[in-house]
């Protein structure tokens, strides 16, 4: 079963993640390119990606003739995607467990940052919507 | 460059699609099928995936002895992920274009769906990546 792991977070959060020391920033880094090795090493590894700055980030619509008309502008809430993991697994059970790991990931200091990680299971096809 | 298109909605918009008619449906498949036979025929795909509906979203963290706690209660305006695209593209403004044609994908009745689609870079700072 392929499961996705997603980190997310307000503009306020990436922005606090900028004020990082060097070497807290360095612990974290290094704790996710652990963490990729062992899932690598373990098997159960599919995907993994970081996303760019929030700053960056478009809303795309099409207007009438289908040009794309952008727009930067999004509410304070908005979660963005920081970036994922793609994981197969066994058991729902064995993706909470490896997500739980990534929320024990270092912050400031070098304590568990406690991080949020949403966990979906991630569709064969269109199929498995079960319509 | 690689961008990622991201389709997000809350559970009230998934209960609304889930609800289209099996003919709106297809429709609206075929079109995002034949998106996806474009970029790879144009050498721009990289990688699209469906996420599973919200209902079946937890959120983790990580407890101090490495347990996971799970989660999966949400806000009502809480947008999920709902799949994304990956493209290798030559400039930001194929990726807007490419984007907006997925936001033109036909809804009920054929109508245009008009989704905001978000465009996002990958991380070009040190952050989780694939190695």
């Amino acid at each position: 079963m392929k499961y996705i792991l997603m980190m997310m977070g307000t503009k306020a959060d990436f922005d606090a993640y900028t004020r990082w020391s060097k070497e807290d920033l360095q612990r974290n880094v290094e704790f996710m390119r652990r963490f990729s090795k062992e899932l690598k090493d373990s098997g159960v590894f599919v995907a993994t990606e970081g996303l760019g700055w929030p700053q960056e980030a478009k809303i795309v619509r099409a207007g009438k003739d289908g040009e794309p008309i952008t727009d930067g502008v999004f509410p304070e809430s908005k979660e963005f995607l920081a970036g994922y993991w793609i994981i197969d697994v066994e058991s729902p059970e064995q993706a909470y467990k490896i997500a739980a790991r990534a929320s024990a990931a270092p912050g400031p200091g070098g304590k568990p940052g406690n991080m949020p990680i949403e966990v979906r299971p991630v569709l064969g096809s269109h199929a498995d919507l079960g319509l | 460059m690689k961008y990622i298109l991201l389709m997000s909605g809350t559970k009230a918009g998934v209960q609304g699609y889930l609800a289209w008619s099996p003919k709106d449906r297809d429709g609206h498949m075929a079109v995002l099928q034949s998106i996806g036979k474009e970029l790879t025929a144009s050498g721009e795909f990289v990688a699209t995936q469906g996420l599973a509906v919200p209902q079946e979203a937890k959120v983790v963290r990580g407890e101090k002895d490495g347990m996971p706690i799970t989660d999966g209660i949400f806000p009502e305006s809480k947008e999920f992920l709902l799949g994304y695209w990956i493209v290798d593209v030559a400039t930001p403004e194929r990726a807007y274009a490419i984007a907006a044609r997925i936001s033109m994908a036909p809804g009920p009745g054929g109508v245009p769906t008009n989704m905001p689609i978000e465009v996002r870079q990958f991380a070009t700072h040190p952050q989780p990546k694939q190695q």
